[in-house]
């Protein structure tokens, strides 16, 4: 056995080698390729401005999963990751675009359907969020209703909780749900900044904190203060009511646009 | 070993860099791959593990509390997650002909050569397959072989030298191959 030899084949055999792994390089694109890595694997958010300021939004693949306000974007991806178990990297232009419009839009009080991706909650939990979804602008309902539509009378409390834990703040409009008798309630934001939303929006919390149901005798209906078709009642035929119990009490049937939980 | 400095960017991943994703797979991605093509053999396959590999990575350090994340030592454990990525697709592979592996690579004579050192590689068992493959074609100190492997850096060397002998003599045809005492 030949040692210089057998060193020699051996020190070929490792330049060979080394060679190999040298020209062994990645096809494509390293930018599409780290971009599409971090599409798969990392959730993407978004600064965008709102009615409560400066808020990031984060989004999976089927929509919205997060809305906060935070004092960096480090915070936001470290409270985003406590709570979802995902990281999130800044959007690339392209994957967001029309979601990032889209959300800006809705802030801004255009209707605009924002895709939401609330998966990662209860069911009872996702069945109010999307009802408190649809409470339109410049309308408020009480919890009491909300619990109802949700399909859960009585849970008023629950519904409580989870607006105060809404992912998904303004584009959930949770600041449109109020007390069952009509005062405005609690804020995630603080109730002050509630206030300002809905005067903003054009609904005026004084007047319904008098009296959250409105009724006329024109139609024998009792709706919610701020139903569209409430503010239709002329000033001489509005009666105003502390509960829908005292409206039908005095003869009227709850309105079928607003639909107003007769017990409340 | 267990005393090295802390990972930077394990740090600013604890701490929510929001780049910090980013720059773990721009700074891994091309070896990653070049671990992943060496053991499967195929461009296609090779992307697919590495995507497959940073997907559960980062599902992963999405769950992970803070402290743990700060301590990470990102690389060895990026290299564990390929290679179990591409030992899944092996195996799901071995069912399929292996053979259209060459079709993918045109003519280009320095690309048969990688095909050819690639496939004497895949005739070795696994252990030293991967321990040559980290200290050439990754080019990794045995420390950091170690790191990965989980192999004291001793069993390393064995295996490294091991699979060099029996390369050598598929190769380059040493007849008196085989494994040297």
């Amino acid at each position: 056995m030949n040692e210089p030899f057998a060193e020699r084949d051996a020190e070929r055999m490792r330049a060979l080698l080394r060679e190999t792994g040298e020209r062994i390089a990645p096809g494509s694109d390293p930018g599409v390729l780290v971009d599409g890595v971090l599409a798969g694997a990392t959730d993407s958010f978004f600064a965008v401005d709102s009615p409560i300021g400066r808020v990031y939004v984060a989004a999976g693949p089927d929509g919205v999963r997060f809305l906060a306000p935070a004092s960096s974007p480090e915070e936001f991806v470290r409270r985003y990751r406590e709570r979802f178990g995902r990281l999130v990297s800044p959007a690339a232009e392209d994957r967001v675009e029309s979601l990032e419009r889209e959300v800006a839009a809705a802030l801004a009080g255009a209707r605009a359907e924002v895709p939401l991706d609330l998966a990662g909650t209860t069911p009872f939990r996702r069945r109010v969020l999307e009802v408190v979804k649809d409470i339109p602008r410049g309308e408020v309902r009480p919890y009491v209703w909300v619990a109802r539509e949700a399909g859960s009378p009585g849970a008023s409390r629950a519904v409580g909780n989870v607006m105060a834990t809404n992912p998904v703040p303004l584009l959930v409009p949770c600041h449109r749900v109020v007390r069952n008798d009509g005062r405005t309630g609690s804020y995630a934001f603080g109730a002050d900044e509630k206030v300002r939303l809905l005067k903003l929006e054009g609904v005026s919390p004084e007047e319904i904190e008098d009296s959250p149901y409105v009724a006329t005798p024109t139609t024998g209906v009792v709706c919610h203060a701020t139903c569209r078709n409430a503010r239709r009642i002329r000033p001489q035929n509005r009666r105003t009511f502390r509960s829908v119990k005292e409206a039908t009490e005095a003869g009227f049937r709850p309105c079928k646009v607003c639909r107003p939980v007769a017990a409340a | 070993m267990q005393l090295e400095r802390l990972d930077p960017l394990a740090e600013r991943l604890a701490e929510g860099d929001p780049v910090a994703p980013r720059n773990l797979v721009e700074r891994h991605y091309a070896e990653l791959y070049r671990y992943a093509f060496a053991l499967l053999r195929e461009e296609r396959g090779a992307e697919d593990a590495v995507q497959d590999a940073f997907e559960r990575a980062f599902s992963a350090l999405g769950r992970y509390p803070e402290e743990r994340l700060r301590n990470m030592r990102l690389r060895p454990w990026l290299y564990r997650i390929t290679l179990n990525v591409a030992r899944n697709r092996l195996r799901r592979k071995r069912e399929v002909p292996v053979e259209e592996v060459p079709a993918v690579l045109g003519s280009d004579e320095g690309r048969e050569g990688v095909m050819d050192v690639l496939a004497a590689l895949g005739r070795l068992p696994e252990r030293q397959r991967v321990a040559v493959t980290l200290r050439y074609l990754q080019d990794l100190p045995y420390a950091e072989i170690s790191g990965i492997t989980g192999w004291p850096e001793g069993t390393v060397k064995t295996l490294v030298h091991r699979g060099l002998a029996r390369l050598r003599s598929m190769m380059i045809g040493d007849s008196k191959g085989g494994d040297p005492a």
